[in-house]
């Protein structure tokens, strides 16, 4: 990185943390500190909602999905337009209308304290946890990749975005993440364009290198259970997980109830959701880019820098041999697709076919020598050695311009930042409201809760940055952060769905949620093969079949 | 100049905004099946 690279990053969290901090003006009621005195138009609030969910790890690791894997995570998302919709129409009127704090505070009204209490309980223990592998995905990255020390690297982002969360409430989440939102397209788009500039073959035959190794394939309409990505369990699983997500999650509830009215809530839910799919396409086609970029410009045989130093001391002559291989593979590999290039200007079919053949052979060929180094790495390390979220980092800083790594980085921070930020909000909200007004002081004047609120954000932001610096080592963080949702999603989701049927009674509702948890658990650990996304299908399903079960009619 | 919405915005913005949803969800997802198909062996 040059003097200007860091004169972008410098620039960018000096402007967030002014912009952030100056919308505490006039904010001296809880009403305004947590909801913008619900006066938020539609668009901010639905681009709010995006940059929410857009965190570093979709900028970094679904990058790194897309060059190894290709595009079949975007299956992951089919569900959400279906889910937004079915919100749409039931509980985002019942939430909006309520006029609640949080989600939680409803099932109180419907049910019982102890069902709200142990909700917002779950909803505590699983954002606080995800917060930190939010913090610590890039942390991590900045770390292997600058040398900085991962405490350095989780403070340049928790700190200014605590700063700003706990001065200017929901009214800096939202305005910083409509600009943080505009930061991360434009970053997106010009990686996308340099990429298309410097790949040295015409995009039509980029195309047909990516999906000769299988990097195009979008669908997968297999109905396999153990396998995470396919149309299926990305409609089902993949509906269930966003309708807990964005119906009962309270990180996603705050957003949509700072609207004006339920038509606008509605809204800003449906634009999130239309813009959602073919955003994460974009992301992990850059990522395919970025595959095919380095077919032609050869990559290390070890994305981490971390771990290639450890091997070559630990091992440096098994692993002088490996990389010689490697070396000659991708040589091979880039005279096949040239070789593709050449027979398809040519127009020839029946040697385009068989070149096209070839080079899936030296790909495979390369494909092995990576998995042997990163098996190596893993046995060296004695951790997880999957590379999959450096391989974004190792392009931009190697082969983007001057002053665009500087635009990318900011982006990885601003998608970082936003994601942060509204979840230390909710996260504040439900503790002061669902906890310390419900069960500690329930009656005191708005000037006390307010401070209270912006101290129990500053904890959070302190836990978060705990939790970060644990978290730094298990593996594929993308699949992590979803993994500790799955565990209660699911469940908190059903007991929505029972608050609707009007026979559901506060006692099925408590102990069905307990059974959904329950039978989560068994799954996960008597079937660890099955797909994490089902997990919420089956606590979702669970909790409304026991909930019922446990709510007899009136005679 | 007033900035509360006219009678029949609300539900006139919220047809619009599920009308491109619709749009636009089919057109990325055609996108991507013909991307499949045609670069796809």
């Amino acid at each position: 990185m040059r003097a200007l690279d860091w004169v972008i990053i410098a620039v960018y969290l000096g402007y967030v943390l002014v912009d952030g901090v100056r919308r505490a003006k006039g904010t001296r009621e809880i009403e305004g500190y947590f909801l913008a005195n619900r006066s938020l138009p539609w668009w901010a609030v639905g681009l709010s909602v995006m940059a929410t969910q857009l965190s570093a790890i979709t900028l970094i690791g679904t990058t790194g999905q897309g060059a190894t894997d290709g595009m079949r995570f975007v299956q992951f998302y089919f569900g959400l337009p279906l889910a937004m919709v079915i919100l749409g129409v039931t509980l985002v009127p019942f939430l909006h209308g309520a006029r609640v704090f949080t989600a939680y505070e409803y099932l109180e009204r419907r049910f019982d304290a102890r069902t709200r209490s142990l909700t917002s309980f779950l909803f505590l223990v699983a954002r606080g946890m995800s917060c930190g592998t939010i913090v610590a995905a890039p942390a991590v990255v900045f770390s292997a990749i600058f040398g900085w020390s991962l405490l350095w690297s989780v403070a340049l982002m928790g700190v200014p975005t605590v700063i700003y969360t706990m001065i200017g409430g929901v009214q800096a989440v939202t305005w910083v993440d409509v600009k943080q939102m505009g930061l991360i397209v434009f970053a997106l788009i010009a990686v996308m364009v340099t990429l298309l500039v410097q790949l040295p073959v015409a995009p039509g035959h980029a195309l047909a290198l990516a999906g000769a190794a299988g990097r195009l394939r979008a669908f997968d309409f297999s109905f396999d259970l153990t396998n995470d990505f396919t149309f299926w369990s990305g409609l089902i699983g993949g509906t269930f997980l966003m309708l807990s997500y964005f119906g009962t999650d309270q990180s996603q509830v705050q957003r949509y109830i700072t609207a004006k009215s339920v038509a606008q809530a509605r809204s800003s839910l449906l634009m999130s959701a239309y813009w959602k799919i073919p955003l994460q396409a974009l992301v992990l086609l850059t990522g395919v880019l970025v595959f095919v970029f380095f077919v032609f410009q050869a990559p290390p045989l070890l994305f981490n820098p971390a771990a290639e130093q450890a091997v070559r001391a630990e091992e440096p002559a098994m692993y002088g041999v490996l990389d010689e291989r490697y070396r000659t593979a991708l040589q091979a590999r880039a005279t096949a697709a040239r070789a593709v290039a050449v027979a398809r200007v040519r127009g020839d079919g029946e040697a385009s076919a068989a070149s096209l053949e070839a080079f899936r052979a030296r790909e495979a060929d390369v494909g092995a020598l990576r998995t042997e180094a990163l098996g190596l790495a893993r046995r060296v390390t004695g951790t997880s050695a999957q590379d999959v979220n450096y391989v974004m980092p190792y392009f931009v800083l190697h082969f983007l311009p001057v002053g665009l790594i500087g635009i990318f980085v900011a982006a990885v921070l601003a998608a970082a930042m936003s994601s942060i930020a509204a979840e230390l909000n909710s996260l504040a909200t439900v503790s002061v409201i669902d906890f310390y007004r419900r069960w500690v002081r329930p009656e005191a004047p708005d000037a006390h809760y307010l401070l209270v609120s912006k101290a129990a954000t500053g904890v959070w932001g302190l836990f978060a940055c705990a939790v970060a610096t644990f978290a730094a080592t298990l593996g594929s963080l993308i699949v992590v952060v979803n993994r500790f949702g799955s565990f209660f999603y699911g469940s908190i989701l059903g007991v929505f769905l029972l608050a609707m049927i009007p026979r559901a009674r506060a006692t099925g509702a408590f102990f069905g949620l307990i059974a959904g948890m329950a039978a989560v658990g068994a799954v996960n650990f008597g079937a660890p093969s099955v797909s994490w996304l089902w997990h919420n299908v089956i606590g979702a399903v669970t909790v409304v079949a026991v909930g019922l079960v446990l709510s007899p009619r009136r005679a | 100049m007033s900035d509360t919405p006219q009678p029949g915005y609300d539900s006139r913005l919220f047809r619009r905004t599920l009308l491109s949803v619709m749009a636009i969800q089919v057109a990325t997802l055609l996108l991507l099946w013909l991307l499949q198909i045609r670069y796809t062996r």
